[in-house]
C-alpha cells in the first residue's frame, strides 16, 4: 500500500495469485456448487449477512472510505441480492462463476485481470490529480488499484476491458482486496477457491 | 481530612503535558472506530426490523477515498441520526404490535364485540402470513344467532 493509505488503513492490502484458464466454458461442478449455495438462502439470511464478521468488515470499510453500503452494497451483499432477484446463481462463464463461488464461500471479493497486461505487485493508492483510470479521469485522492506500471481500476469497481480478464485471456491475475479486520486465511481461501474453479484444478 | 498540597515552585515543565497540538491521526482512528460501531448497530436495527424495511436516509457519500476529518465527523453524525431514526421506528412498531396483541386478546375474550375485525400475523410481529379474524360460526345462521368466533387463517400456501 502507499504510505498514506497504509497509515490510514492498517491491514488494508491486495493479495494476488495467477492461474491459467484454458477452457472458458462453464464448469459443471462449479455450477452445482453455485446451485447448492443458492438453495440455502432466504431473505432473512440475506439481510443478516451484514452482521457476520467478514461482510461487516467490508461494510464498515466502505463507510470509512465514503461509500454508503446501503446505496452501493458490498460485493457479497450485491451477489446475494442478485441471487434473490434472479432466483438462483445462474452460470455465466468459467471466470465469472469462479469469482462468484469464491465470493459466496468466503465473502471476500476477487477480481480477475488479464495476466498478460498486468504486472504485480498490486497496491492501493490515492489517484493523482487528473489521473486516468481505465480511460476515465478520476478525482484526486480516489482510491485506485494499481500494478507496477499503470492504474487498473477504482477500488471496489469491476475491472474494465482490456485489462479485465475476458474470453481471450489464457492466463489470469486474480486479486483480492483485504480490508482491515479480515484475516489472511480467509483471503487465501478466496483466492484458492477462485483459482481452482477457473483453472479446473 | 484530605489535603491537597500545591508546590508553588513547581515549574511548568513538570506538569503533565497535554496534547496541545492536534493529533489528527488519533482523532481519525477514533472516528473510524465510532463509524464501525455505529454501522454495526445500524445493521442490527435493520435485521431487527425484518420483515419490515427501515427507510434509512441516504448518507453523505463521496468515495472511495480517504475522508477528511470533517467528512468523517459528518458521517459519524449522520449515522447517529440514522440510528436514532431507526430506533424510533422500531419503538413505534413495537407500540403498534403491543396494541395489536391487546386487541387480539380482547377479540378472543369477546368475539361478538369485535365482529369482522382482522389482525394479520405481521401486525403482531409473528412470522407467517396468517390472519386472525372474527367470523360467524355456521355462516349466515351464526350471524343471525350471534355465534361469533375468532379464527386464524392458515395463511398463504406460497409462503411455505
Amino acid at each position: 500500500m502507499s504510505g498514506e493509505v497504509a497509515a490510514e488503513f492498517p491491514g488494508l492490502r491486495a493479495e494476488w495469485v495467477s492461474c491459467a484458464c484454458v477452457d472458458h466454458r462453464c464448469d459443471g461442478g462449479v455450477g452445482e456448487r453455485l446451485a447448492l449455495l443458492a438453495s440455502r438462502l432466504n431473505g432473512r439470511q440475506a439481510l443478516e449477512l451484514r452482521q457476520q464478521h467478514v461482510p461487516a468488515a467490508y461494510r464498515s470499510f466502505l463507510r470509512q472510505v465514503g461509500i454508503d453500503p446501503d446505496q452501493q452494497p458490498t460485493p457479497i451483499e450485491q451477489a446475494v441480492l442478485g441471487r434473490l432477484l434472479s432466483g438462483g446463481n445462474l452460470p455465466q462463464d468459467r471466470i465469472s462463476d469462479g469469482l462468484l463461488l469464491a465470493l459466496l464461500e468466503t465473502s471476500v471479493p476477487v477480481v480477475a485481470f488479464d495476466a498478460a497486461l498486468t504486472s504485480p505487485p498490486i497496491e492501493v493508492r490515492g489517484a493523482a490529480d487528473n489521473e486516468l483510470v481505465a480511460g476515465v479521469q478520476v478525482e484526486q485522492g480516489t482510491l485506485i488499484l494499481t500494478d507496477s506500471r499503470q492504474p487498473l481500476c477504482q477500488l471496489f469497481s469491476p475491472p474494465q476491458p482490456p485489462l479485465a480478464a475476458g474470453a481471450n485471456s489464457d492466463r489470469l491475475l486474480l486479486v483480492a482486496i483485504i480490508v482491515p479486520g479480515v484475516s489472511a486465511i480467509v483471503s487465501d481461501e478466496a483466492l484458492t477457491i477462485a483459482a481452482a474453479a477457473i483453472s479446473g484444478g | 481530612m484530605a489535603a491537597l498540597l500545591i508546590d508553588q515552585s513547581a515549574s511548568s515543565e513538570l506538569l503533565p503535558s497535554f496534547a496541545l497540538t492536534p493529533n489528527e491521526g488519533a482523532a481519525r482512528r477514533a472516528l473510524r472506530a465510532q463509524i464501525a460501531q455505529l454501522d454495526r448497530l445500524l445493521s442490527a436495527a435493520s435485521c431487527e426490523a425484518f420483515p419490515d424495511r427501515l427507510d434509512l436516509p441516504a448518507l453523505p457519500a463521496r468515495g472511495p477515498r480517504i475522508q477528511s476529518l470533517g467528512e468523517l465527523e459528518l458521517l459519524r453524525d449522520s449515522l447517529i441520526g440514522a440510528l436514532g431514526d431507526a430506533r424510533e421506528a422500531l419503538a413505534v412498531r413495537e407500540v403498534d404490535r403491543g396494541a395489536a396483541r391487546e386487541l387480539l386478546e380482547q377479540m378472543l375474550l369477546d368475539p361478538a364485540k369485535h365482529r369482522r375485525v382482522r389482525i394479520s400475523q405481521r401486525e403482531l410481529g409473528v412470522g407467517g402470513c396468517g390472519v386472525w379474524s372474527v367470523m360467524p360460526r355456521l355462516g349466515p345462521m351464526g350471524r343471525l344467532m350471534g355465534w361469533w368466533r375468532v379464527k386464524l387463517s392458515s395463511g398463504c400456501p406460497l409462503a411455505t
